[in-house]
């Protein structure tokens, strides 16, 4: 066998990515470290590699070298519908969807208190387009939502035991969402909308990380919580004639806030091959209270609109452990990872909406490192979870049970120097 | 290197295939204790698919009868038989106009706007003078447009030699047009019945007993009597078919009248809609004034024609009363009618008049309910659906409503409704038999189904 067979089916699955991606508590998206993510996406005390920019600033003084982490987490999910009342199926289309990263940790040789570093990342995202037809079609047909956070990060150890850091968040985002309309041309087919927008917002990214040096290690981080306006929306309506003046194509804008999430780890060194790590999360949620969108020329038929959302704060707990399996004089070879986590819903009852099937949530997860040399190392990681949530939607009406399968292989390459 | 990035590629696309989909429920309808082998949908125009304001083929295809029985194959339900109209679909109605469309109209002030029209001069009026009636194929659907519950057992309603008949019954029927003189004309029971009992039926009736009386103003149209023989009083006329299906094991759902004076053909003018200008004003002023009337500019109640007001029969309507989607709106925009000239009765129907119409309809109800618990048949409360239309609701996103041409539920005549209202109705129907006959039929998605198509 030759290697371009495996390496061109990276790169279909990479271009295929791009196409979209679901997932997680509410529209986060927890895939941001290959290490974390075979752990039952915990570690955030657990510094291991440059992802620590994201999972815990404070950690990065504590890395030994410089280092350059890229890493992608195509996600596979699939969500079924079936209508309470008409006992009809109903399923998403497009289920590729892919959170990728990319970190850089400078670690001056001068100076060995300190790190800084740069890191991409996509911690909140959501893409979700149901097959043609839906019964949900006037609720949503399709929602493509993608925030990008950009933060650079300077890290310190305070003292030899304890490091802090801090990171600024650029957020760049972008959103497009479209439904049908309940009006009908001659033909019998449905009106369309499409909203689309630009958005952005900042924020920052607080650590703090205590290495005793024992078997245990402690750390505490806060990523803010990031308010994504969209100064300059747009809204494209496809009506009948008749219609054009009651839906006038124009500006809209509307914000969408993403929650601040602190997270309290904890690593065991509990063999000198096996280490154990435990992360709690609360997700502020609660500030998803409303969506609302404002548009620039009402008419009878186009009100400005406010969904209530009412999320509300959550906690979330992860687990796992890493285990050295093979090391020769060189240092480690292999290392093989599993976990699993349980995550609340901020979902409540009767704010169950299509675009966000969400429900409480188990799931599972495990991964491996293979350390090629001293300098180049590969991680891969999987996480798989199914979920399912019957709701009667108070705004809309929609009353059914979402199933999602979602299965998550990522892959991510670490270059040290 | 190779080795691992193949071992890696395995194992990603082992996953690949475990990565299955949420698999679907199996469906498990089922019939539970009735019988649909046989079906038979009893009922007036709202059975018959009468929409838009005639009986066409698109309007027969979507009608609540159609929809149910649609439904009713998946547990059983033979296949639909119904008396199709011409597939042109320039429909017709009892004075032989076609059915209306929304197409743009230009009024007496010259504006231009959205309005339904007829989509044709003259209605589909061969459809009265061809027989539908085929011996060899009965239909499952005897809906008829205009059928009392008063009207099941005449030998008149039938029979083309009487002003009176019913043209959408007589083209049914087996007599197919007997010669005059050629003998005695069946009644609609016979014909139903004609040649066996279904083993279910739907049962639809009483809205014709009091609806052409409130269209009419409460002028014309006298609503059927609560008591007499069957043929004369409402009790005993359906009594007696109750009792033939009873008798014959036939297994039925029956539904309530709803109230019929809730509809957008009674609600589309407001009751104070006549708005005024300062000149306007001033010179209705003018006119009713010495009557004790006075008039704002903005919004005044309409005037209207009430013999009990006073020395002249002329009063401003109330809160509650009704302006009938009758009533001549050019001759309102241009003509003063509703100001200077008040309203006639027929295009109106007073708080004394609503109450009236009101009390026999719970009447007649309050029978329903009963035969329905005497029979055992399922019963339906229509106004569990109705109800909800005056305020309008969420239904799987989208918000339905009483409102005349947006509301998506109601067809353009104000009276009938669209394909997406049969759809909602019949999901009625199904949801009381689910629950009398333990049985598992899915509701129908109604969205699927068209509401008012726009130019």
């Amino acid at each position: 066998m030759h290697t371009y067979k495996p390496l061109f089916f990276w790169t279909v699955l990479f271009a295929l990515s791009l196409l979209n991606s679901v997932f997680s508590q509410g529209f986060q998206v927890n895939f941001q470290g290959q290490k974390q993510q075979g752990m039952g996406c915990a570690g955030s005390a657990f510094m291991q590699d440059a992802s620590t920019l994201f999972y815990n600033p404070g950690g990065a003084c504590f890395a030994s070298k410089s280092q350059v982490n890229v890493a992608s987490t195509p996600i596979f999910a699939n969500v079924l519908y079936v209508d309470s009342a008409t006992q009809e199926v109903f399923r998403t289309k497009n289920p590729v969807g892919t959170p990728f990263s990319l970190y850089s940790l400078i670690k001056p040789k001068k100076f060995h208190r300190l790190a800084y570093g740069i890191s991409i990342t996509t911690p909140f995202g959501s893409t979700v387009q149901y097959e043609d037809a839906w019964i949900g079609r006037f609720a949503i047909t399709r929602l493509a939502m993608k925030v990008f956070h950009v933060q650079p990060t300077v890290s310190f150890k305070i003292t030899d035991n304890i490091g802090i850091g801090a990171g600024f968040v650029w957020s760049p985002g972008e959103v497009a969402l479209e439904k049908d309309l309940p009006v009908q041309f001659n033909d019998g087919t449905f009106g369309h909308a499409k909203i689309t927008g630009k958005a952005m917002g900042f924020g920052y990214n607080l650590g703090m990380y205590y290495n005793p040096g024992g078997i245990l290690t402690a750390g505490l981080s806060y990523r803010s919580g990031i308010n994504m306006s969209i100064t300059s929306g747009s809204v494209a309506f496809n009506v009948p004639e008749g219609l054009v003046a009651n839906f006038p194509n124009g500006a809209l804008t509307s914000s969408l806030p993403l929650p601040a999430v602190t997270t309290l780890g904890f690593n065991v060194k509990v063999h000198k091959n096996l280490n154990a790590v435990l992360d709690i999360n609360y997700v502020g949620w609660k500030t998803y209270d409303t969506l609302s969108f404002d548009y620039a020329t009402n008419t009878t038929s186009l009100l400005d609109t406010k969904s209530a959302r009412r999320y509300k704060s959550i906690f979330a707990f992860r687990a796992g452990l890493q285990y050295v399996a093979i090391s020769d004089d060189s240092g480690q070879k292999l290392i093989a990872r599993i976990g699993g986590g349980f995550g609340f819903s901020p979902v409540q009852s009767g704010y169950v909406t299509p675009e966000t099937p969400d429900a409480n949530r188990w799931y599972g997860t495990a991964g491996i490192s293979y350390i090629l040399s001293q300098h180049f190392s590969l991680d891969a990681s999987v996480y798989a979870t199914r979920i399912q949530r019957a709701d009667t939607n108070f705004e809309t009406g929609l009353s059914g049970t979402f199933t999602t399968i979602a299965f998550a292989p990522g892959l991510g390459i670490n270059y040290k120097w | 290197m190779v080795n691992l990035m193949r071992q890696i590629s395995f194992f990603y696309l082992l996953m690949l295939l475990i990565a299955c989909k949420p698999k679907a429920p199996e469906n498990a309808y089922n019939s539970g204790e009735a019988d649909f082998s046989q079906f038979m949908a009893i009922g007036d125009g709202h059975t018959a698919g009468y929409m838009d304001d005639a009986l066409y083929r698109t309007g027969q295809e979507n009608s609540f009868g159609t929809l149910l029985q649609r439904q009713l194959s998946l547990v059983g339900a033979q296949e639909a038989s119904i008396p199709w109209m011409d597939n042109g679909n320039i429909g017709v109605n009892w004075n032989g106009q076609s059915r209306l469309f929304l197409g743009y109209k230009t009024d007496c002030q010259n504006n231009t706007s959205l309005s339904p029209l007829r989509i044709s001069p003259q209605g589909d009026v061969n459809s009265f003078s061809t027989s539908a009636y085929n011996p060899n194929a009965k239909f499952s659907n005897f809906g008829v447009p205009g059928l009392r519950v008063i009207d099941l057992v005449s030998t008149g309603f039938g029979n083309p030699n009487l002003p009176s008949h019913n043209p959408f019954f007589a083209r049914i029927s087996k007599d197919q047009f007997n010669f005059p003189g050629s003998g005695a004309f069946s009644t609609y029971q016979d014909n139903i019945f004609d040649g066996g009992f279904p083993s279910f039926c739907s049962i639809y009736l009483g809205i014709e007993d009091v609806l052409p009386y409130a269209k009419s103003g409460a002028t014309t149209n006298p609503m059927s009597p609560l008591a007499g023989f069957p043929g004369v009083g409402f009790e005993e006329s359906l009594g007696q078919l109750c009792e033939q299906l009873y008798a014959q094991n036939v297994k039925a759902v029956i539904a309530t009248i709803p109230n019929v004076t809730e509809w957008p053909f009674f609600n589309t003018i407001p009751y104070n809609g006549l708005k005024l200008d300062e000149d306007k004003a001033a010179s209705l002023n003018q006119i009713y004034n010495p009557l004790g009337f006075s008039f704002v500019v903005g919004d005044n109640p309409f005037m209207i024609a009430d013999p009990n007001a006073g020395m002249f029969g002329v009063r401003p309507a109330v809160p509650g009363e009704k302006i009938l989607l009758s009533a001549p709106l050019d001759s309102v925009k241009c003509h003063q009618m509703g100001s200077i000239f008040p309203f006639r009765n027929e295009f109106v129907l007073t708080l004394d008049e609503l109450n009236e119409i009101q009390t026999r309809i719970d009447q007649f109800n309050a029978i329903i309910r009963q035969k329905a618990i005497t029979y055992g048949f399922a019963l339906v409360e229509t106004q569990n659906l109705y109800s909800k239309l005056p305020f309008g609701f969420a239904f799987n996103g989208v918000t339905l409503s009483a409102k005349f041409v947006s509301g998506g539920v109601f067809s353009l005549d104000g009276i009938h409704l669209n394909p997406r209202g049969n759809a909602l109705l019949a999901n009625e129907f199904l949801k009381s038999m689910n629950q009398a006959f333990k049985s598992n039929i899915p509701l129908i998605n109604a969205l699927n189904y068209n509401a008012v198509l726009f130019p």
